[in-house]
Parts: structure tokens; C-alpha cells; sequence
């Protein structure tokens, strides 16, 4: 395991994953600590190269990039998009794949597990695939940059300040795609750990159990 | 509007800090107590080595110099780049993102700002075409600047880049929108040491 190897991040072979992933069957996995994770994600032993606390930051945001992944890969699998909304599904769920695979790594046996999600179906068209794309971008630069200030390492700093601008990218290209202004206001806030859990929880996208058939919709408000 | 600085061509010579700073005056003090406010929250030793005042200066006056440069190409495309349409309004909306920021740190350093530098904007600024390119380079610029400077300074500057760092991201992202490019190129923005960054903003425009 090394510090650098979030700064190595290769997307050419996270798109080549990506690819494969796709005729791979259950991608969310049932071995999740659901919200929880994203509420008590604290591991027993601290790994001798990161702070405890740095571990901390990462297995939240872990969870954060499990949600992203997960729902740009479903929206890949469910094959309801078209034209610029499907590209960027594809391109940016690469991404966060790609961020998933470099936190694990990084905190190895300290990784949380990767929840249940049931999306209820925004997958499968553009436009409630857009809008919550937005959502859950903006919330990441938000979540993000709640974060950064917290991490001690110099090393998970720079990497988690490179994810951060990447996602205030993926929001912007969202928001275009949506027909949203991409940059709203010239200071970006940040939102803490609370904030965001009540945001994430009120999706109901994270489930306490593997996906079922059902079809509730989402009650968050993008 | 608080004054119409035109960085046209390279004999406009531009006086360092004529009316910028009594036009934003009002602004600049308001967010210098937001970033004094926001020192105050953090502890000391958050972060790495040996971050001061001192070099909080030195830094915030490189992130400065974005911003000068920012402010200064945006006037120059919407004065002399024949924009319209949606590449006009991006313009506009980014140069209003631009002038909050450099107010912003105008009024975090406070009489230790560095004067306004020079430009030569003409090519970077002659067409639609080289502004669009010009604008996805600088704004790279601008990510890369601010994400490598970021373990260097203490807290209270810490957290009023990174409102501002993820802003420049999105206007990277938007152009490329517009633009029908990849406004998300890599998985991880690349830092620019402090001579990167400068040779960035020297290729689209600052006089070195």
C-alpha cells in the first residue's frame, strides 16, 4: 500500500475496468455497513502510514465514491440514456470507479465495506439521471471540502484536493448537461459530515438490504 | 461597475492597482474579516510543516496573480474577442466569479498585496476560438495553482481557497461543456508548483 498511489491514478485503466466491469454481474455487492458507514466509519487498528483520523476522512469519502460509482455504473448497465448524458454516465462513472479502487487500496483492510443501494429507478432516464447527478456532485465537492481540513497527511491532502476539483468538474458538466448554470456563485460552501448524511439519508438511495423490485420514489429534492 | 480596466494590447500599459482597490473597497474588508473569522475556527497545526503568515502572503499573493490575470482575460475577450451567444455569457458570468475572488484576496493581504502585473492578452483574446482555448488552459492554470498550494499555508487561508479552488474547476468543466470537449480529463487535477503555474499564466498572457 502506498501514499502515492492515489496521485498514480490511471483512468485509461479505469476505463478498461469499466468496460469489463459492464458484463459483470453485481456490481453492488451485499457486504455493506450501509449509512452507517457513513456515520461511524472508524476502523479498530490505525495503518502505520496514514493517521487514524486521516483513515477516518477516507472511509467517509469512500462511501461517498461507492454511492457515485454505483449509481453511474447502474445507469451505464440500465442503458436508458443517449448522446452527451450517456457519454458523460460513461466517462465519469469510470472516474469514480477509479476512486473507489484507489481508496481501498489505500486503506486496505481498514475499508469500509460497500453498501446496498437501490436508486428506484432514476438510472434509466436522462433527466432524473441528470438532476440527480447533480445532487450527489455537488454534494461531493461539498463533503470534500467539509473534509480537507481534518486530514493531516500531506500526502492524502494533496490526493483528496485533486478528487475534490475533479467533482466540482463532473458537477459542472452535470449541471450543463441539465441545463443548469455549472458555476452558481463564485464561492463554493463547504457542508460537514451531519449536513450531508441528513442529505444522503434523505434519498433513500442507500437501503439496509440488497436492492429489491421496488419503486419508491426518491424524496430528496436535487 | 467598479471600474473598465481594458488589457487590449501590449502598449496598453496598465497602472498597477489604479482603481480596483477603492471600487471594491466595501467588498474587499468584508471578506478579510470572513478569512479573519475563518482563522480563528481551526487549530494551529492542522496541517503540514511549517505554514505562517509569512507564507501565507507569499502564497495568496501567487493566487492573486491568478486572479489578476483571470479578471484581466475576461475583460479583454468581452472587449476583443467578438463573443456572442453562450460563450458571451459564460464570460460574463466567470469575469463576475473572478473579480469576487480577487477582491477577496485583495482584502485577506491587505496592504501586502502585490500590485497589479502587466498582460499581453492579444492572442489569447483575438477570436472566439483562441479564447475558448485559452480560457480551458487558464482555468486548469488556476485549479493546478490553487490545489498546489494548499498544504502550504495555515488553516484560515486553507479554507478560503478551497471556496474558491472548485469554482475554477466548474468554469474548466463549463468551457469544455460549451466546447463539446472532456470537461473532466483525469481522475486526479494535477498541482502546479508555483513555476508551473506562473509559466501558465505567462503562456496565456502575463508580461513576464
Amino acid at each position: 500500500m502506498s501514499l502515492e498511489r492515489l496521485d498514480r491514478l490511471d483512468v485509461d485503466g479505469a476505463l478498461a475496468e469499466a468496460c469489463d466491469g459492464l458484463t459483470r454481474a453485481g456490481f453492488i455487492v451485499a457486504a455493506g455497513a450501509a449509512l452507517a458507514g457513513l456515520a461511524a466509519a472508524r476502523p479498530a487498528v490505525a495503518e502505520a502510514a496514514i493517521p487514524r483520523s486521516d483513515q477516518d476522512v477516507l472511509n467517509y469519502a469512500l462511501v461517498l465514491e461507492y454511492l457515485q460509482a454505483a449509481f453511474y455504473t447502474e445507469a451505464e448497465r440500465a442503458n436508458g440514456l443517449s448522446g452527451r448524458p450517456a457519454k458523460a454516465a460513461r466517462v465519469v462513472g469510470a472516474v469514480e470507479r477509479a476512486h473507489v479502487k484507489a481508496f481501498r487500496e489505500l486503506l486496505g483492510r481498514k475499508a469500509v465495506g460497500r453498501p446496498h443501494f437501490d436508486f428506484q429507478g432514476v438510472t434509466e432516464s436522462s433527466k432524473p439521471f441528470l438532476k440527480t447527478a447533480v445532487a450527489f456532485e455537488d454534494l461531493a465537492v461539498a463533503a470534500y471540502k467539509g473534509q480537507a481540513r481534518l486530514v493531516r497527511s500531506k500526502a492524502v491532502l494533496a490526493s483528496a484536493l485533486g478528487i475534490h476539483t475533479v467533482e466540482a468538474r463532473h458537477a459542472a458538466w452535470m449541471r450543463y448537461l441539465n441545463g443548469n448554470t455549472p458555476a452558481a456563485d463564485a464561492f463554493d460552501l463547504p457542508r460537514n459530515r451531519r449536513e450531508i448524511n441528513g442529505i444522503v439519508a434523505s434519498t433513500e438511495f442507500i437501503s439496509d438490504r440488497p436492492r429489491s423490485t421496488s419503486r419508491r420514489r426518491p424524496r430528496y429534492t436535487g | 461597475m467598479p471600474h473598465h480596466r481594458v488589457a487590449r494590447a501590449p502598449d496598453r500599459d496598465i497602472q498597477p492597482g489604479h482603481t480596483r482597490r477603492s471600487g471594491l473597497r466595501t467588498t474587499a474588508v468584508a471578506a478579510g474579516g470572513a478569512l479573519a473569522a475563518v482563522t480563528a475556527m481551526g487549530p494551529a497545526d492542522r496541517l503540514v510543516a511549517a505554514p505562517s503568515a509569512e507564507q501565507d502572503v507569499r502564497v495568496l499573493n501567487l493566487l492573486l496573480l491568478v486572479e489578476y490575470v483571470e479578471v484581466a482575460f475576461y475583460e479583454a475577450a468581452l472587449a476583443n474577442a467578438g463573443l456572442s451567444g453562450e460563450l458571451e455569457d459564460f464570460a460574463r458570468a466567470v469575469l463576475e466569479h473572478e473579480r469576487e475572488h480577487l477582491a477577496y484576496l485583495e482584502g485577506a493581504l491587505g496592504a501586502k498585496a502585490d500590485p497589479e502585473p502587466r498582460y499581453d492578452l492579444a492572442d489569447a483574446t483575438s477570436d472566439a476560438d483562441a479564447f475558448a482555448e485559452s480560457t480551458a488552459r487558464l482555468e486548469d492554470a488556476a485549479v493546478g495553482a490553487y490545489n498546489g498550494q494548499a498544504a502550504n499555508v495555515t488553516p484560515g487561508a486553507f479554507l478560503a481557497a478551497a471556496r474558491i479552488v472548485s469554482v475554477e474547476a466548474r468554469h474548466a468543466a463549463w468551457i469544455r461543456s460549451i466546447r463539446n470537449g472532456d470537461p473532466a480529463p483525469d481522475a486526479v487535477d494535477k498541482p502546479y508548483d508555483e513555476a508551473r503555474a506562473r509559466r501558465e499564466l505567462e503562456a496565456i498572457g502575463l508580461a513576464s
